[in-house]
């Protein structure tokens, strides 16, 4: 089933596969796990945070389950998602359609779906399914010219139905992750010139008008209260100022394990889900914030390496799109912990509680180590 | 999956130029997230670890129990009880109505009326400042709120300290009451204890009476206490408190005065004007001083009951308080000022006596009518007195002999004596609103109405009719004078301020201001022997054969005294003898006794104002007769006679 020569390496011994497994790149994905761990026991097994204290086994048993996925789709063929992206993206789409209906309400939104033993989010999901889709649809399309408008069109659509799926919710900052899923993969596979100005034309116009008509009160709100924390302390400015407070105390070598105030006497809302970087900063300064950054930095740039040695261009699509879904998260969350972004609840990935974000994050990192061991050798 | 089989060097040669892109994006994010977080943390980082310092400390007054008020035994008359109250901080709400509408099922205030409340502070006084809901809490709702606490953000219970006032309604308006200080006042007293006090909102202070006039040594040192707090402002365990050093500073409490006031002579007044006898309970004042200026009852009645205030007044019963036809919130004892009627008689006697214009054996015509400048003036009788002596005029209450005094002395020589037995003049006892009352004189009425004083004039003011005017005060003080035979002491209330662990801080001494007998000392004097022709007349009043007092005796201990009628208003003749009782109330003559016993030498001396009354001798006498026995029987209960003795002991 495979190309060239590289097939009947498949079959070799574990210690050969363990040979070709990017194991940097594990061990970061390890580090920072552990990273995640020693936060979350921070943020919940203190003695202020009954109720949370359970959330701490829960992720070590979604870390298991994640561990054994990243492992499973490394030494899989990625090409087997590929084939069936198409029903992947259905399924989701459809899982997708059914939170609007059944979906389990939390904070005013729709996101979870209750499969009884697991809060599914369909919407995490959504983004792995729509990379694969693209990344099939792209690979076929893209040539040296870049893309025209027909050959646009297509993806375009197919990440549009997601798209006003997720907004429906409301959950505008996933809505916009998967816009920039698409128009990361997009402009890496070239676009035409044309196009591009156009879009960045549209873009431009459309902003106010979204402002206007499209968002909802909250929304504006956190837009506005990003742009001026100090308008409203108390409300919607009080979380981007006090996750300020709690990053900047930290100084260089932070508080402390569980020493925290910021975090341990609940001035951080949400500190074991979005806003767990503001615990690590608080707690280990510069030192640990930088550290944990340039971590997710070396994640990056291997996963470029990755991809520029992917054995074909769905591959590397893959990686470039899963690259672009983990940046972006790493990107908004830091940044709207250092109140360098708007408050939009989207988690940082391997740090977060969350079995959806956990699981997700972990599937797309297996895919992007799945394209390093099956990658091209020269 | 075959059906686009190419060369994979090809494929993703494709790409080569485009991972370049994907760095500059990663090295921008890179340089753009590490500045940042150097800003943060490096830069601005001390600066926002205050900032972290700041709000996991909350500063919160301890509140400083009040001073005690003791009487002069060290019994207490006004204390401190702990109590709590329900308040909610806006900043920390999130859900007002929710927290409304659950508090208000426990304290049973609608929950429109929290959230205007909450709303109106928010407003008024910033969002940080929490308000309070409802004080005194009782055990049960202080448990049922903090049971629904945690679902409630910015819904607080907080011990607060409750004055309490264990007379209730006796004594009231001497004692005053404690309130939220305004944002007036806080001005206001800043600059009245300018360096010595302190005063922020939400201070409770005093208001009225001597918690007003002493709130510099009553009112204790707020205490500073660092709680552990977390976003929602909810208090949280926390050792942290400690290890950054911070030290409450516990409150200190207030000294404690010591007033020149006896709670059980306090009581005997209060229930005296309170019982139900012919007259029913009586409205008006009494105060009791002994003899060396000491005050030792006060009592106005009606009156309220100040541990309603400590609570939170309701704006129903203020306003009931406020419209009540018999004032309950006045201080009548120094802030209502009357005719002192009869009562003014033994002064007109001193003056036509040291003036020489009668002396102890002077016999003067009291008819029941005599006519002046054409006019006819009236005696309170219609048989009148025949030819008496000074002392009978004054046991029988004549007034044709006053108005014949009245015209043979003039105004101004009358206002002479009374200025010396203290009228005319503030107490200087330091309660607010204090009145002058009035003693008038040719000079004053042409500067307070223009117009120049009328012979017949001199008629009226001798029966202490017309313009003249005291204050119960006043009056028991004149007649100390007189009793004492010229010593004139400062009225005071307050023995002695000490401190919490017992130190004696101010001690006050009676202070005799002059002495009346001493010639040359005022601008008149009256001579010992014209004080005792007076005394003789006083004693009579309560013990002679027609004394108008003399149902009203104390076996073993002689009274004296004057009974005086303050009249309403001025009725044309014929309605002059009209059965006074048979007025609608608020036409009745308020009736005036003022006595002091021993007759001989007083150690007491009584003032008793019974408004609309009708007559001194039976709305004042039996009051002041009963406040003396309660002296007596506490302090001299080897002078009342063994059947008297007996009585007191049942």
């Amino acid at each position: 089933m495979m190309y060239r020569g590289s097939a009947s390496n498949m079959s070799t011994s574990p210690l050969s596969a363990l040979k070709k497994i990017d194991v940097n790149f594990t061990i970061i994905i390890f580090v920072l796990n552990f990273i995640g761990l020693v936060n979350l026991y921070s943020a919940t097994q203190s003695p202020e945070a009954v109720g949370l204290s359970r959330l701490f086994s829960q992720q070590i048993f979604w870390l298991t389950m994640g561990w054994i996925i990243y492992l499973v789709i490394t030494v899989l063929d990625y090409q087997i998602w590929t084939r069936f992206a198409f029903v992947f993206y259905v399924i989701n789409v459809i899982a997708l359609a059914l939170v609007g209906f059944v979906g389990k309400s939390f904070y005013g939104a729709q996101r979870w779906l209750d499969l009884g033993f697991f809060r599914y989010q369909p919407s995490e999901t959504m983004k792995l399914a729509l990379i694969l889709v693209l990344a099939k649809i792209l690979a076929q399309r893209s040539s040296y010219n870049g893309l025209g408008l027909r050959e646009l069109a297509y993806p375009a659509l197919l990440t549009a139905i997601p798209f006003a799926l997720v907004v429906k919710q409301p959950d505008l900052g996933t809505a916009l992750l998967l816009l920039g899923i698409f128009a990361s993969m997009v402009i890496f596979v070239r676009v035409k010139r044309s196009i591009l100005a156009a879009a960045g034309l549209i873009l431009l116009i459309s902003v106010p008008m979204v402002w206007n008509f499209g968002l909802k009160t909250y929304q504006k709100n956190r837009v506005l209260t990003f742009i001026d924390p100090g308008r409203d302390p108390r409300g919607t400015g009080y979380n981007s100022i006090q996750s300020k407070i709690a990053v900047g105390s930290g100084q260089f070598a932070g508080k402390g394990f569980q020493k925290g105030t910021q975090s341990q006497l609940e001035f951080l809302p949400e500190r074991h889900t979005d806003f767990i970087f503001s615990v690590l900063s608080e707690e280990f300064g510069f030192f640990g914030s930088l550290s944990t950054f340039i971590l997710f930095l070396i994640l990056f740039t291997r996963s470029i390496e990755t991809a520029s040695q992917a054995r074909e261009k769905t591959g590397a699509l893959i990686v470039v799109g899963v690259l672009s879904y983990l940046f972006f998260h790493v990107i908004v969350n830091i940044g709207m912990v250092i109140g360098l972004m708007p408050i939009v609840g989207v988690p940082l990935p391997l740090l977060s509680y969350g079995g959806s974000s956990l699981l997700t994050t972990m599937l797309g990192l297996g895919l992007i180590s799945s394209v390093y061991f099956r990658r091209y050798l020269f | 999956m075959s059906h686009h089989i190419q060369n994979p060097e090809e494929d993703v040669k494709e790409y080569q130029s485009r991972f370049k892109i994907l760095y500059i994006f990663v090295g921008l994010a890179a340089v753009i997230i590490s500045s940042r977080l150097w800003y943060l943390q490096i830069v601005k980082g001390s600066e926002l670890d205050a900032f972290s310092r700041r709000n996991l400390i909350k500063e919160t007054k301890i509140p400083s129990p009040r001073g005690l008020v003791l009487d002069r035994n060290n019994e207490v008359l006004v204390d401190n009880l702990p109590g709590s109250e329900a308040t909610i901080n806006p900043q920390q709400t999130t859900h007002l109505e929710e927290t409304a509408e659950a508090l208000s099922e426990i304290v049973q205030i609608p929950p429109k009326k929290i959230v205007n409340l909450v709303e109106t502070s928010r407003r008024k006084n910033g969002p940080f400042r929490s308000v309070r809901i409802k004080e005194n809490l009782t055990r049960e709702e202080v448990a049922r709120i903090k049971r629904i606490r945690i679902h409630h953000p910015g819904l607080n219970v907080n011990s607060t300290i409750l004055r309490h006032y264990p007379l209730e309604e006796d004594g009231a308006q001497l004692f005053g009451y404690v309130g939220e200080i305004s944002k007036r006042q806080i001005r206001k007293l800043n600059q009245k204890y300018k360096g010595k006090l302190r005063f922020e909102q939400g201070d409770i202070i005093g208001k009225s009476g001597l918690e007003e006039n002493w709130e510099e040594q009553l009112r204790g040192q707020e205490g500073i206490d660092f709680v552990p707090v977390d976003a929602r402002g909810r208090k949280t365990e926390s050792q942290s408190v400690d290890i950054l050093g911070f030290e409450p500073q516990p409150p200190t409490a207030g000294n404690n005065i010591v007033l020149t006031i006896d709670k059980d002579i306090q009581e005997a007044a209060y229930i005296a004007m309170q019982r139900e006898d012919k007259i029913g309970p009586r409205t008006g004042a009494v105060v009791a001083i002994k003899s060396n200026g000491e005050i030792l009852a006060w009592v106005n009645s009606p009156s309220y009951d100040p541990n309603q205030f400590a609570t939170g007044i309701s704006s129903e019963l203020w306003k009931e308080l406020i419209n009540h036809p018999f004032k309950p919130l006045r201080n009548k004892v120094i802030q209502d000022h009357y005719s002192p009627g009869s009562t003014f008689k033994p002064i007109v006697a001193l003056a036509a006596l040291q003036e020489g214009e009668i002396t102890e054996d002077t016999i003067v015509s009291a008819p029941s009518v005599i006519r002046f400048g054409g006019r006819p003036y009236h005696d309170h009788t219609k048989t009148g007195h025949g030819n008496i002596t000074v002392a009978e005029a004054l046991e029988r209450s004549s007034n044709v002999f006053f108005y014949k005094m009245g015209i043979a002395l003039g105004i101004d020589r009358m206002a002479a004596y009374a200025r010396l037995v203290g009228l005319g003049r503030e107490t200087n006892l330091n309660l607010a609103g204090e009145q002058p009352g009035l003693v008038p004189t040719k000079e004053w009425k042409l500067r307070r109405f223009g117009e120049a004083w009328q012979p017949g004039e001199n008629l009226s003011n001798a029966i202490g009719q017309g313009f003249v005017l005291a204050t119960p005060l006043q009056m028991a003080l004149a007649f100390n004078t007189i009793g004492l035979e010229g010593k004139l002491y400062q009225p005071f209330l307050v023995k002695k301020v000490v401190s919490t662990e017992g130190e004696v801080l101010e001690e006050f001494e009676p202070k005799l201001l002059y002495d009346a007998s001493v010639p040359g000392e005022r601008e008149v004097y009256v001579s010992k022997e014209n004080f005792r022709i007076v005394k003789k007349g006083l004693r009579a009043v309560a013990n002679g054969d027609r004394g108008t007092a003399r149902w009203w005796k104390i076996p073993g201990v002689e009274i004296a005294g004057k009974t005086g009628t303050s009249q309403v208003m001025s009725f044309s003749a014929d309605q002059i003898y009209d059965k006074c009782n048979e007025r609608p109330i608020h036409q009745r003559h308020h009736g005036w006794f003022v006595g002091y016993a021993p007759a001989a030498m007083p150690d007491i001396t009584v003032a008793v104002l019974a408004e609309h009354a009708c007559a001194g001798s039976s709305g004042g006498a039996p009051i002041v007769r009963d406040v003396i026995k309660a002296y007596m029987e506490k302090y001299h209960p080897e002078r009342l006679t063994t059947h008297d003795r007996k009585v007191a002991n049942q």
